[in-house]
């Protein structure tokens, strides 16, 4: 009874706030739940569903993130192209660090996964040819655009936030799917022990790799909608340590595993950045630590987690 | 015929050889003992046959095919199943989803391999605890969790890895009858054990390593008298 | 010639505190089987606690040293015993996102307390480096390296030849059996994540008169620690000083005769190829 209920009030509540508000600020903040609720779902594929937890995760949101703005910038192609491809080349790049850092398990592919980014954010500084390194790119401009009939203002949060619910939807509804499939029980499985997975016949590796790629195409499309929404990125904003680390605190913090978790951590984490900011300029990073370690303490399951524990049907997934 | 061909199977960790020279042949329905005194290498052997650990020399050819290189998985899907020695149940996950996840190899749709999974989970007598997380079950519900999770991949080939270390006397009875009728419904085992009462009991034949080198192949009560075999686990001095 | 011998003599001088850091996380590591996040921000610690004795009571820091490291070393016993202790038995990934959270902390109360501007110590005596051989060697770097050697010199006669480094020993090759021979488990994780801590803040000590302090410097250096610390073998003091030394020589010369921009690079490089061929660390000494 609640799950369908509860989703289908959420979508509605998300298509009305253009309605209820006009000021620019709130627009911002909703838009940036949805954008971390993107990362966090992300995120939340391999680390929370698969158990394999990467410190490296901007790597991708990198990826997507220079290759909207480059192939708009020095190519001429749109953004809404280059977005989808951010996605794209975001899960193409998986491969090949999936391939080297799954031979890892435990701690030691999350340090590989630490590795693999700090080499890719280093490159990307110092390759100015191609990223024109620490003075990053700007968008000037965005081209017009007609959505059904009508031209899109660029210059209004608006279709910003609609792209940023259309895309959360996306990564939501593809944890949900994936979640009741097949490929999630796996990727539970392997959570719970990599060993038995072998021995009840799943090839971990190949399930693990589709994990990370799907991930990190919802990651990389996170990036170029920050490109496109920011207008500006450099490699310590989309590459860095930080940006990693937050998305892994979204997730646990939401809830591990579950398909709401994400949004759930979104808004909790972006509310507090915002409180703190007005108060203090500074210091949310403070309460995402200590959130961080009391959630591991007393909640491991995350916020969603513990709350969804306490609604009936509690051993029902999702 | 012939289902597993063992030949020359060696496997040394730095300077210690584990497994010497191995060889045999295993017949479809054979029920095949294999015993040794601790550090004998029959987990190694397992290992090596099921694909956990590179050989450092030999071949296992599975219905001819030599599986020998091929990941752990791929040796699931090729028909061998095996147990662990200290069972690796999926502790935090459900009896019923403990199974159905081997089921979903050759099941792909979930209410089909759960019902499968539901059926296994009636032939090794765990009908009631399907719900139950699996670390909430006892150690010998947990063999037969794990056995269920084995055939749930339909093997052509059981590897038992001391199915009745830990369990009383009335449990050890329930595992024989319950390995006997795996067998006798069509799958081949080889069964590492400790317990030579039920080795006696089930077991067609029986192969002995010491020090990673068989010394001994041939019907249980022959076994038994086989000089090597005694000297192996009394000691020279209780020839 | 000089070059290469100026290079090397910096990248030793660098190493043997990255070498200090990183038998810190090393022997909490060999004990305890966690991999502390917050290892750097404890570095970071040390520094500023140098830098304030400095700014407000005029302390040298070497000498402030004598202040600071035995109350990280209570600091770090503190973590364990209060922080740590219950978060361990939920596994590896759970303790890793926890020091992970700690580290986000720290780091960010010191950002907040101390802001982000760049700090220096500008100690009268380093002003002009003495060039024995033509080959410039910093004053405090020099103190820094020599002070290095005799801590390392005394932790490893600490672990050799007292019982609680014996017991330190024994619970890092097998806790149950330590715990069976009547080592106090719980005790030696504490004082092992202490003198981890104090290890850090030491070093971080030392280095505080060399480098530009600010708070988030702890990112940093717990990478170049992981790095080390499998360069050198989880768990192996002897590797983690090889490694720490290895390292600093490896930065330095890649510096200079590769490309400044990329000698992070290296490092980090050649860290995911020893993670891939040679988990057991570059001396095979390693616990996996």
């Amino acid at each position: 009874m609640t799950k369908p209920i509860l989703a289908a009030a959420g979508i509605g509540i998300l298509l009305a706030v253009p309605l209820v508000t006009s000021n620019p600020f709130y627009q911002h903040l909703v838009i940036m739940v949805l954008f971390w609720t993107l990362l966090g779902a992300a995120w939340n594929l391999l680390g929370g569903f698969a158990g394999q937890v990467s410190f490296g995760h901007a790597t991708f949101l990198g990826v997507g993130a220079y290759t909207t703005m480059l192939l708009y910038l020095k190519l001429g192609w749109s953004p809404w192209l280059g977005l989808i491809l951010g996605g794209v080349i975001g899960a193409v790049v998986a491969l090949p660090i999936g391939l080297i850092c799954f031979r890892l398990r435990g701690p030691y592919f999350s340090l590989a996964t630490l590795a693999v980014a700090e080499i890719i954010r280093l490159v990307a500084l110092n390759w100015e040819s191609l990223t024109a390194g620490p003075t990053g790119l700007l968008i000037t401009h965005l081209p017009a655009l007609n959505w059904f009939g009508l031209p899109v203002n660029w210059e209004s949060k608006l279709p910003f936030y609609y792209i940023a619910v259309a895309l959360a939807l996306l990564a939501m509804g593809a944890t949900w799917f994936v979640s009741r499939s097949r490929l999630g029980a796996y990727l539970l499985a392997i959570r719970e022990d990599m060993d038995s997975a072998e021995a009840a016949g799943i090839d971990t590796t190949r399930t693990k790799v589709i994990a990370l790629a799907i991930s990190a195409f919802i990651a990389g499309l996170a990036g170029g909608f920050y490109g496109l929404y920011f207008r500006y990125i450099d490699p310590d904003a989309v590459f860095s340590i930080s940006m990693s680390v937050e998305m892994v605190f979204i997730a646990v913090v939401g809830g591990i595993a579950t398909t709401a978790g994400p949004i759930v951590g979104a808004v909790f984490l972006v509310t507090i950045a915002e409180l703190f900011r007005e108060r203090f300029q500074v210091g949310h990073l403070i309460f995402y630590g200590l959130l961080m370690m009391i959630v591991i303490r007393y909640m491991p399951e995350g916020i969603w987690g513990r709350v969804r524990s306490w609604l009936p049907g509690a051993n029902a997934r999702s | 015929m012939t289902l597993l061909r063992v030949a020359h199977l060696t496997k040394d960790f730095g300077g210690l050889r584990a497994v010497s020279d191995l060889s045999f042949d295993l017949a479809e329905g054979e029920l095949l003992g294999l015993i040794g005194p601790n550090g004998a290498g029959k987990t190694t052997a397992f290992n090596l046959m099921a694909g956990s650990i590179a050989p450092s020399a030999g071949t296992v050819e599975l219905s001819g095919e030599n599986i020998v290189g091929l990941r752990p998985h791929a040796v699931v899907r090729r028909g061998i199943a095996r147990t662990f020695q200290i069972v690796k149940p999926f502790r935090k996950l459900a009896v019923l989803e403990n199974v159905a996840l081997a089921a979903f190899l050759h099941e792909p749709n979930r209410a089909r391999a759960e019902a499968n999974a539901a059926r296994i989970l009636e032939t090794v007598n765990l009908n009631g605890k399907h719900g139950s997380l699996a670390s909430d079950l006892t150690l010998g519900e947990q063999k037969r969790l794990e056995i269920a999770r084995a055939l749930a991949t339909r093997p052509k080939l059981l590897f038992l890895d001391e199915p009745m270390g830990g369990l009383n006397p009335a449990e050890i009875d329930h595992a024989c009858e319950l390995v006997m009728r795996i067998r006798d419904g069509g799958v081949t085992v080889i069964l590492i054990e400790h317990h030579m009462k039920a080795i006696m009991r089930i077991a067609d034949r029986v192969i002995v390593l010491h020090h990673g080198v068989k010394i001994a192949d041939a019907a249980p009560q022959e076994i038994v008298r086989h000089p090597d075999v005694i000297k192996a686990y009394l000691g020279e001095r209780g020839v | 010639m000089a070059t290469l011998l100026q290079t090397i003599v910096s990248g030793v001088l660098t190493g043997s505190l990255y070498a200090m850091i990183a038998v810190g996380l090393t022997i909490v590591f060999g004990v305890m089987r966690i991999i502390n996040m917050a290892h750097g921000d404890m570095v970071m610690l040390g520094m500023f606690g140098a830098y304030w004795g400095y700014a407000l009571w005029h302390l040298d820091p070497f000498v402030s040293a004598l202040l600071w490291v035995p109350l990280m070393f209570v600091f770090g016993m503190g973590v364990q015993r209060l922080l740590l202790r219950k978060i361990i038995p939920s596994g590896e990934l759970n303790t890793l996102l926890y020091t992970a959270g700690l580290s986000l902390l720290i780091a960010n109360l010191a950002l907040f307390f101390w802001t982000g501007d760049y700090r220096t110590i500008n100690l009268a005596y380093a002003l002009t480096p003495p060039r024995p051989f033509g080959i410039a060697i910093p004053v405090p770097a020099a103190i820094a390296f020599g002070i290095a050697i005799v801590v390392t010199a005394a932790l490893y006669l600490f672990l050799s030849r007292t019982d609680t480094g014996r017991a330190i020993r024994a619970t890092a090759q097998n806790a149950d059996s330590a715990a069976l021979m009547g080592v106090d488990v719980g005790r030696v994780d504490m004082i092992t994540f202490g003198l981890g801590t104090a290890l850090a803040g030491a070093a971080g000590v030392l280095l505080a008169p060399s480098l530009y302090l600010y708070p988030t410097v702890g990112e940093i250096l717990v990478v170049k620690c992981f790095v080390i610390v499998v360069l050198g073998g989880l768990g192996s003091v002897p590797g983690a000083i090889a490694g720490g030394v290895l390292l600093g020589l490896v930065e330095s010369l890649g510096a200079v005769y590769v490309s400044v921009a990329y000698k992070d690079t290296i490092g980090f490089v050649l860290f995911l190829l020893v993670l891939l061929f040679r988990p057991s660390g570059l001396f095979g000494v390693g616990r996996s």
